[in-house]
């Protein structure tokens, strides 16, 4: 009765050990792609600062704020339930999770409606839409909001797979071990809390420059 | 449990790093608008990190000094090469 998944561990406490050191490589891999498009950004935003200042304008600050201000609820509830896990209250981990998870939905609305704005504004330039800027040096606003329709739905896609995850493993719950559950509430909070980290960079770089 | 405090804590005070880096967004400060907002986000990005990731232990930390190694390497020849 040692409670491990795999045999390769002699105690839980060793494959939780692996499993983290193993979700903090990941992280990093995922760093280097998330980074790869921050750099784009960049080097565009020093090339064309007054068009992506004037185009950051159009976006909602008032939405992305709220937004922000969601999946840092979404974090706090996901290291929530970390701590009660620790402390073997399943009932209460569970609805720490289903939290977590319902705010990452809560995030997605917000950002779905924030996409219906701006594509009725004509300012979504993808799929052939049209794109409609009134504003000075529409070529390169047309690239910012590429960029950033690229970005929020990279990140999107990634709390979709967080969200997605969590049911599966909530699915799970009854089947595993209390050593397996603790695991898997650390490793999946490991990625949503970087999901969170990524956004907390993407608000300021995609809102807030230069206002 | 002071596990719970530190976490609540933790939360408070990212919300009121939100708060200063959204605000700080309506005065103009000229260039330091942009270094102040990205030093805010990485101080969220720490505050994540140490309370809410717990990131202890000789082989995460490794990871992460890995992954910032190669994203300086990644910024600074890009921005060198200009």
């Amino acid at each position: 009765m040692s409670g491990t998944e795999s045999v390769a561990f002699d105690t839980p406490r060793r494959e939780r050990r692996a499993d983290t050191f193993a979700m903090w490589v990941f992280i990093g891999s995922e760093a280097m792609l998330f980074g790869a498009i921050f750099l784009v950004f960049l080097v565009a935003h020093i090339d064309f600062g007054p068009a992506f200042a004037a185009a950051s304008k159009r976006l909602s600050l008032p939405l992305g704020t709220f937004n922000t201000a969601v999946l840092i609820t979404s974090s706090f509830t996901m290291a929530l339930a970390h701590g009660l896990a620790l402390h073997r209250r399943w009932r209460a981990t569970i609805w720490a999770l289903v939290a977590t998870a319902a705010l990452g939905v809560c995030f997605l609305i917000v950002k779905g409606i924030e996409y219906g704005k701006e594509i009725a504004e004509g300012l979504a330039p993808l799929l052939g839409l049209p794109f409609r800027y009134a504003g000075p040096d529409p070529v390169h606003a047309e690239f910012f909001f590429g960029l950033y329709f690229a970005m929020t739905s990279l990140h999107a896609l990634h709390l979709i797979g967080g969200i997605v995850v969590i049911a599966g493993m909530i699915a799970l719950w009854g089947a595993a071990s209390p050593a397996n559950r603790l695991r898997r509430v650390v490793a999946i909070g490991l990625y949503w809390h970087f999901v969170d980290i990524i956004w907390v960079f993407m608000f300021p770089v995609l809102y807030l420059i230069n206002r | 449990m002071s596990e719970l405090r530190k976490l609540t804590f933790g939360y408070i005070g990212l919300l009121a790093l939100l708060a200063l880096t959204v605000a700080s967004s309506f005065i103009d400060l000229g260039g330091f608008n942009v270094a102040l907002n990205l030093a805010i986000a990485a101080a969220k990005a720490v505050l994540i990190a140490m309370l809410f990731m717990h990131l202890t232990g000789t082989l995460p930390r490794l990871a992460v000094a890995a992954a910032g190694l190669w994203l300086i390497v990644l910024f600074g020849l890009t921005l060198i090469g200009r």
